[in-house]
């Protein structure tokens, strides 16, 4: 299987399946798009694929362009009916397979370099950056992108970070400082009062995107080849040696100044909520503009369920803490981390073989780099299916003891995010977290005290199920 | 008459007639509208005070009923000279 090489492709196997929509009137950057988008994520229809921008002819739009398994699985080259488990597995056999090297192709074949601006010509308004929600800080070009720097060990990073336009030289973005950029800019570049360079590009092929903002630990390059099975073809930036997918939309070059904040957002979320303060940001001073003709500008519209942020982030977390607790020995069935809780929400199948074994898994969650970013642990046992919400709301709601189950962690790291959050603990990040352990306490005697779960899969001897499944329809009920 | 938008935690902050440091972004139609610029300026409560009128939003995107004036006295730089 060979990934996308760039939206355009995306495009036209989305259409062949169902999943995107063309459309040809003309629409307004400023709210109407972003209208579009949302309305799409929430009746997690087709991904509208916008021709003709009001004021900008020459550009398109692909919003919400991975906001569901569908696409997801499509992105994948796989069926877009596969089941989510499905993906998962595929995901997890695809990233830990051997690395792939990307290559480097000589700028001719660079479709990203068929328009570039430089120097007195560089004008960020020249791009159609929308509105995405009334009442957002500025206007966002950066939604659905990867910003690619030097990493924290001073290797390279691609992460999807957030940009609004200030002005027509300056974006501003929030970086969180645990993330790797905010490490190597805070670590290194700040320190040494040097401006860092980045280049952001705007509609990176789809599985570049998706490795961007996944929170693995293998290079972002490699780790878009091993999604896509072939190498990502990489050019050199204009003004910096950083290198980027050749076949992007649309490169944005610069610098991140040091010791220079303005003004960012207030936005719409991941959460579903305008929640983190406007505040002073890092601030990307843009000397260069690198664009293909009739670029495609991508658009993820946060808000409340499904979108990118909670689709592919639950997804991509979730399978990291998965490998997280596999590499230090713990037998568990999965991990799962429903998109519904904007990624909020681990839960954790375990076959529960020694006492506190939650206890042990909520610790490695909470403890590891990727805690900030959830604050719910719901541990089950082996008999639970994590795909299956009923299940493990029966189990949570069932099997959790209120005194002696939920563990309340204090002083966690958190973020500007969360909702519940007081403005004081949002401002210095301060979180708090919790485990529910739904798994039967190993001292409780099996037969007596562990109560038996009552459902046609438990109480029935194997051949009544077999004999009313086989006579179902028979008894008059339609086929599923 | 140019119309400017701001964003406030609390109106308070927007002390009358005094020289404030804001900012304000052009709700002009058009590829520049909500584009910031950084201003030294006065800005009064009443919408007819100054030359330019002055819409103000909450820090979570809210609008404010009540429409200011603003005089901007002076443009400021963002971004320090050696960087350009
Ligand atoms: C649509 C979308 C928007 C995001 N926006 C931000 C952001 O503004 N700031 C941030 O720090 N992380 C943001 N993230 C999460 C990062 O992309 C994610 O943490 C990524 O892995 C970079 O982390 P790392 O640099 O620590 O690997 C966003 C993710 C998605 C999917």
């Amino acid at each position: 299987m060979k990934g996308h090489r760039d939206n355009r492709e995306y495009v036209a196997d989305l259409e062949r399946h169902g999943d995107a929509v063309r459309i040809t009137q003309e629409v307004d950057w400023d709210l109407e798009a972003g209208a579009i988008v949302r309305r799409v994520c929430e009746l997690k229809a087709p991904a509208p694929f916008m021709e003709r921008i009001k004021d900008y002819p020459g550009f398109r739009y692909l919003g919400a362009p991975l906001a569901t398994y569908r696409r997801l699985a499509i992105s994948l080259g796989m069926d877009p009916r596969s089941s989510v488990p499905d993906i998962a597995e595929e995901y997890l056999k695809r990233t830990t397979s051997e690395p792939i090297a990307p290559v480097v192709v000589d700028r001719r074949e660079a479709p990203c370099k068929q328009n570039i601006l430089l120097g007195d010509e560089v004008d960020l308004c020249k791009l159609p950056a929308p509105l995405v929600h009334d009442g957002d800080g500025g206007r966002y070009i950066g939604t659905w992108h990867a910003v690619i720097t030097e990493g924290a060990e001073g290797d390279v990073n691609w992460g999807m970070y957030r940009l609004m336009l200030y002005d027509s030289r300056l974006m501003v973005g929030a970086v969180f400082p645990f993330s790797d950029l905010g490490k190597a800019f805070h670590q290194r570049y700040e320190p040494r009062g040097e401006p860092m360079p980045f280049a952001a590009v705007i509609g990176p092929p789809p599985l570049a995107a998706v490795a961007a903002c996944a929170p693995s630990p293998i290079p972002e390059p490699e780790l878009t080849g091993m999604l896509m099975g072939a190498p990502i073809e990489l050019v050199k930036c204009e003004t910096n040696d950083l290198l980027v997918p050749a076949h992007s939309e649309v490169v944005i070059e610069g610098v991140i100044l040091p010791n220079v904040r303005v003004e960012e957002g207030p936005f719409g979320e991941y959460t579903g909520y305008r929640t983190s303060p406007r505040d002073k940001r890092l601030t990307f001073l843009v000397k260069a503009i690198t664009f293909r003709d009739d670029a495609i500008v991508t658009i993820s519209n946060m808000g409340v369920p499904t979108d990118e942020g909670q689709l592919l982030r639950s997804f991509s977390l979730g399978l990291e803490l998965d490998k997280l607790l596999r590499s230090q020995g713990i037998p568990i069935t999965g991990v799962y981390m429903p998109p519904e809780s904007t990624h909020h929400m681990m839960i954790v199948g375990v076959k529960p073989i020694y006492s506190n074994i939650a206890t042990q898994i909520a610790n490695l969650a909470f403890g590891s780099k990727l805690g900030p970013w959830f604050h719910m642990v719901v541990v089950v046992d082996d008999t639970i299916d994590i795909y299956n919400w009923d299940e493990v709301f029966h189990a949570l709601c069932t099997r959790c003891h209120p005194v002696r189950d939920i563990r309340v962690y204090e002083h966690a790291v958190g973020t500007a995010l969360y909702p519940f959050l007081s403005a004081h603990e949002r401002k210095y990040a301060k979180g708090a977290q919790v485990l529910f352990d739904c798994t039967w306490p190993l001292d409780w005697d099996p037969l007596n005290e562990v109560p038996r779960l009552v459902a046609f899969r438990s109480v029935y001897p194997k051949e009544i199920q077999e004999k009313v499944l086989a006579n179902w329809e028979a008894y008059g009920f339609p086929t599923e | 008459m140019r119309v400017w938008e701001v964003f406030v935690n609390d109106l308070s902050e927007l002390r009358e007639d005094e020289e404030l440091d804001l900012s304000i972004r052009t709700l002009e139609p058009g590829i520049y509208k909500y584009t910031y610029k950084r201003v030294r300026a006065r800005v009064s409560s009443s919408p007819d005070t100054y030359p330019d009128r002055l819409h103000v939003r909450f820090g979570r995107g809210q609008p404010c009923d009540q429409t200011f004036s603003i005089q901007i006295v002076e443009e400021l730089n963002v971004i320090p000279a050696k960087y350009l």
